[in-house]
């Protein structure tokens, strides 16, 4: 099936970006940066051990940005023949017209670059092993998986959802400064979750597993854990409302701090939008906690060589000893604030302009056990999974109120399932009330990608009876 | 954009190892989308897309490829290498097309391509300037106007085919409110299937005033309360809970799947008898509108509760066909990317008889949800939190205190039997619901409702 990329089309990326670029030299533009990327991918969908949907496509797209009297207008397109070429190129011309003007509008020079280029080893965002996965395999895989987990307790009764789905991806940027670099990445995801029954209840639980290539899924781990999700709520009971102490799942935490990654972002600062605006230097966090951004991660499932406009990725340590140190920037932001970009500029899709947002974003983890965590609660709830994170925190006003799910903690040790509940706080609250991270940590697609340990966080409300 | 010729050798072609159907389902888009925040355009962007998906259905199993282009020996190639896939002898062969209607017929005055971007330009910055002006609290506004023109051509091995276009506007706007070390914010947009002339019946600036003054007014917002409380729900936004809560459920895929609570319920009570819930996605130029869904089956009403009684499931093509039911026009994709999968158009609750304000004024104590950002349901139990944008305490049958951060959780079916009252002021509004990674133009609807208790999730215990 893989065929279909290589028959597609004769021309590689480099070649219509070159192409692009011939085209738009023509034009009395100022600058210019060709955007480009292309995508091999596949998805598979289990039900009942048979083949639910199975798709695999090829894709390839450009973005254009052009720059002119200090404007910026965008235009995309997938369809890469000359015509379209030619009209995505005058609608970014175009675009640009309407836009605000402003004196940093211009291409990142290699003297902003606060990284410096090439700290990181390209081979480590591929892996060879990937294709040594045909679409046959990648079946097996799955079904294993779907195997492994209803074997692993007589409750399971079902699989709500067993998805794989990879891709094979080249970005290239190449822009009017003489910047023209790429980078290929693979990636393979596979998520399970799974149905139990007892009695009259029903609960669900899932995991995941995220690597550069599906040989690297520790299939039993997912299956254990998506299970254990799901079995342990089960019989799972509203409690009367109180203020208690929360121990948080990594994932969960990391949940959470996810939303702490988009006010971080110079963007969102410069704009008013953010409730760390000013707090350079205040210790926003109780404990010396340190939270990073490592665009050079070796594992880090977003790194990447250079950002979303060129620019090296590099490492920043947002919270040092829990005092917010720097903001995250991209070119733009960073010329408004004097100081040099981050590397922070990310595109979602060639559909996307460069904003600002996180690489792979961490807490960083302490030497305490989630165990002994447990151990020094008295009496709190140990939080396995939340629900309607987006709707239910705003990061502007940095209210969270969250549906939440899990086991009551008494004396140290787990007593019985919880459910139907939310915890609520705000956000700066929040900082303040981590009193213990653990040494687990995890990291989870989201945004970017970002991890944490488990979290012990201290009186926070919970709503139920 | 393909020819009945062609379009006959792929579906053959997909068919020819023994799949029992085959489709094609051909786009061409082009978007745009400004963006104006800190008082100036930061974005004009444009995106031009064009492609087919092939899908092939072999017993239960769908196998779906796409490709970015409309030429021949592409899109053959990749019918050959997608059938690849099936092992049997083809028996099935396409010999006939023919086209599909559909009652939905909603002209479009104001095309988006004849409209210039200077014009467009001008109403974010009537937009802006009417939330600045609005109070001196706003601190930040951000809006953005986006539109899309599509041609969709669909035909599949029963012999069915069907021309369609798309012309979508949606104008959003979120203002930001501080005062002192307080920061509130507000959202509101308009959004239709149609051209520009949205705005000749809606000024762009009634949206940035709502968004404003939700945003001004929830600055003297107090803690929310916790616990089980009564709730009012509000008009319009509010029947996001319908369709999260339970319209989710009752897509047939979560059906099939046992992975919902209205499994086997066709027929039987689930709601109060005062509750009747519909899926339409005929009402001209709403959002959730459309002519053919993503299978090319014409659109159609649905009533899915009447009266409290379970009527019908969301079908689309392979889980009616599995279910042996008839599909109901629900089979809707993202784009030419994506696998059909059913899902809700306009979905709300129908209209009651009740005054609103009475329905208030029944309240000793109890919360008025007015707005909500969002929500998240699991359907295969039914639970489901909310997040409220605008809310307020009721005491004694008066609305008081704004309050803030609070959540709604509970369960679907419960609160489908709790809904004591329902208002006759039916509203509708737009937004965008997610599933299986796509995303689809939903309005949700309801009149205001009084459920008779939800656990509200404040910070105040």
């Amino acid at each position: 099936m893989e065929e279909i990329v290589k028959k597609k089309n004769g021309k590689s990326l480099a070649q219509f970006c070159n192409d692009a670029s011939l085209k738009i030299k023509k034009l009395k533009v100022d600058e210019f940066e060709i955007y480009g990327a292309s995508s091999t991918h596949n998805e598979l969908e289990l039900f009942n051990e048979q083949i639910d949907n199975l798709s695999f496509a090829e894709t390839k797209g450009l973005g254009i940005r052009i720059f002119k009297d200090k404007r910026v207008g965008y235009s995309y397109t997938s369809i890469l023949d000359e015509y379209n070429i030619d009209k995505c190129i005058d609608r970014a011309f175009s675009n640009s017209k309407i836009t605000f003007q402003e004196e940093f509008n211009y291409l990142p020079l290699e003297r902003e670059f606060k990284n410096s280029k090439g700290t990181i080893d390209k081979k480590i965002l591929f892996s060879e092993d990937f294709f040594n996965f045909d679409i046959k395999q990648k079946i097996q895989l799955a079904r294993e998986l779907e195997i492994l987990a209803k074997k692993k307790d007589k409750r399971v009764t079902g699989i709500n959802n067993l998805i794989y789905n990879d891709s094979l991806d080249e970005v290239m940027i190449l822009n009017s400064t003489g910047f023209f670099d790429s980078y290929r990445t693979t990636s393979a995801f596979i998520y399970l979750s799974v149905i139990s029954k007892e009695k009259d209840d029903t609960s669900t639980g899932d995991f995941f597993g995220y690597n550069r290539s599906p040989g690297e899924f520790n299939l039993e781990e997912i299956a254990a854990n998506a299970v254990n999700r799901s079995v342990w709520i089960l019989g799972g009971k509203k409690i009367k409302s109180q203020v208690v102490d929360i121990v948080l799942d990594p994932f969960v935490a990391a949940q959470l701090l996810g939303i702490i990654a988009g006010i971080v972002t110079a963007d969102t600062v410069q704009k008013g939008k953010s409730l760390l605006k000013d707090r350079i230097g205040d210790k926003i966090f109780k404990g010396d906690f340190d939270i990073i951004d490592d665009g050079t991660l070796s594992y880090g499932l977003a790194s990447k060589p250079f950002d979303g406009e060129g620019v090296p990725k590099g490492k920043t340590v947002i919270f040092e000893n829990g005092i917010l140190k720097t903001y995250l920037y991209n070119t733009y932001t960073a010329r408004k604030d004097k100081k040099f970009s981050t590397g922070n500029a990310v595109r979602s899709s060639y559909k996307s302009t460069p904003e600002v947002g996180v690489s792979n974003f961490y807490l960083k983890p302490s030497k305490t056990s989630l165990e002994k965590i447990i151990k020094s609660v008295d009496k709190g709830f140990y939080v396995i999974d939340i629900i309607g994170l987006h709707s239910g925190t705003n990061p502007i006003s940095g209210q969270i109120s969250v549906g939440a799910k899990g086991l009551w903690i008494d004396k140290g040790s787990f007593l019985k399932p919880v459910k139907e509940v939310t915890i609520a706080t705000d956000l700066l609250s929040f900082c303040k009330s981590i009193d213990k991270i653990g040494d687990d940590l995890r990291f989870m697609p989201s945004g970017g990608y970002i991890g944490s340990p488990s979290m012990l966080v201290k009186d926070i409300a919970l709503s139920g009876k | 954009m393909i020819n009945t010729t062609l379009t006959k050798k792929i579906l053959n072609t997909l068919l020819k190892t023994g799949g029992s159907f085959s489709e094609v389902f051909a786009q061409k888009k082009e978007v745009n989308n400004i963006r104006l925040e800190d008082g100036k355009i930061e974005n004009s962007s444009s995106g031009f897309e064009l492609g087919c998906g092939l899908r092939l259905i072999y017993k239960d199993s769908t196998f779906y490829a796409y490709v970015d282009s409309l030429q021949q020996d592409i899109i053959l190639n990749a019918a050959k290498i997608l059938s690849a896939a099936v092992n049997e002898t083809g028996e099935i062969k396409v010999l006939n097309l023919s086209n599909v209607y559909s009652s939905y017929i909603t002209p479009i005055k104001k095309h988006p391509s004849e409209i210039t971007a200077e014009h467009k330009k001008e109403i974010l910055l009537s937009v802006d300037n009417f939330a600045r002006n609005y109070s001196h609290y706003i601190i930040q506004v951000s809006s953005n106007l986006s539109d899309l023109e599509e041609e969709i051509y669909i035909a599949n091995s029963e012999g069915s085919m069907c021309h369609d276009s798309n012309t979508k506007v949606m104008l959003s706007v979120s203002v930001v409110a501080r005062e002192k070390k307080e920061i509130r914010t507000g959202y509101k947009s308009l959004a239709r299937t149609s051209g520009y002339e949205v705005f000749d019946s809606q000024k762009p600036s009634v949206v940035s005033g709502e968004a404003a003054r939700i945003a001004v007014i929830m600055l003297k917002a107090v803690n929310a309360p916790s616990g089980s409380l009564q709730v009012v729900i509000g008009p319009a936004f509010g029947g996001v809970i319908f369709h999260e809560a339970c319209g989710h459920g009752l897509e047939a895929d979560a059906i099939l799947k046992d992975a919902s609570v209205f499994k086997d319920k066709i027929g039987k009570k689930i709601a109060n008898n005062i509750v009747t819930a519909i899926d339409n996605p005929t009402m001209p130029y709403h959002w959730g509108s459309y002519a053919f869904d993503g299978e090319g089956f014409p659109s159609q009403e649905n009533i899915l509760i009447k009266e409290g009684i379970l009527q019908n499931y969301i079908f689309d093509y392979k889980t009616a066909k599995k279910m042996n039911k008839k599909q109901t026009g629900n089979g809707r994709r993202q784009s030419y990317r994506d696998i059909p999968i059913p899902r809700m158009s306009n979905t709300y609750l129908a209209q009651g008889k009740e005054d609103p304000g009475s329905i208030l004024k029944s309240v000793k104590k109890g919360i008025y949800a007015k707005e909500f950002s969002g929500g998240q349901v699991d359907p295969a139990i039914g639970d489901f939190v909310f997040g409220i944008s605008e809310g307020y305490m009721i005491e004694d049958g008066v609305v008081t205190n704004p309050i803030k951060g609070a959540t709604l959780i509970g369960n679907g079916p419960e609160i489908l039997n709790k809904i004591e009252a329902i208002g006759n002021n039916l509203d509708f509004a737009p937004g965008f619901c997610g599933k299986g990674g796509q995303s689809a133009s939903n309005e949700v609807g309801q009149p205001t409702i009084l459920v008779s208790e939800i656990t509200v999730g404040g910070t105040e215990i």
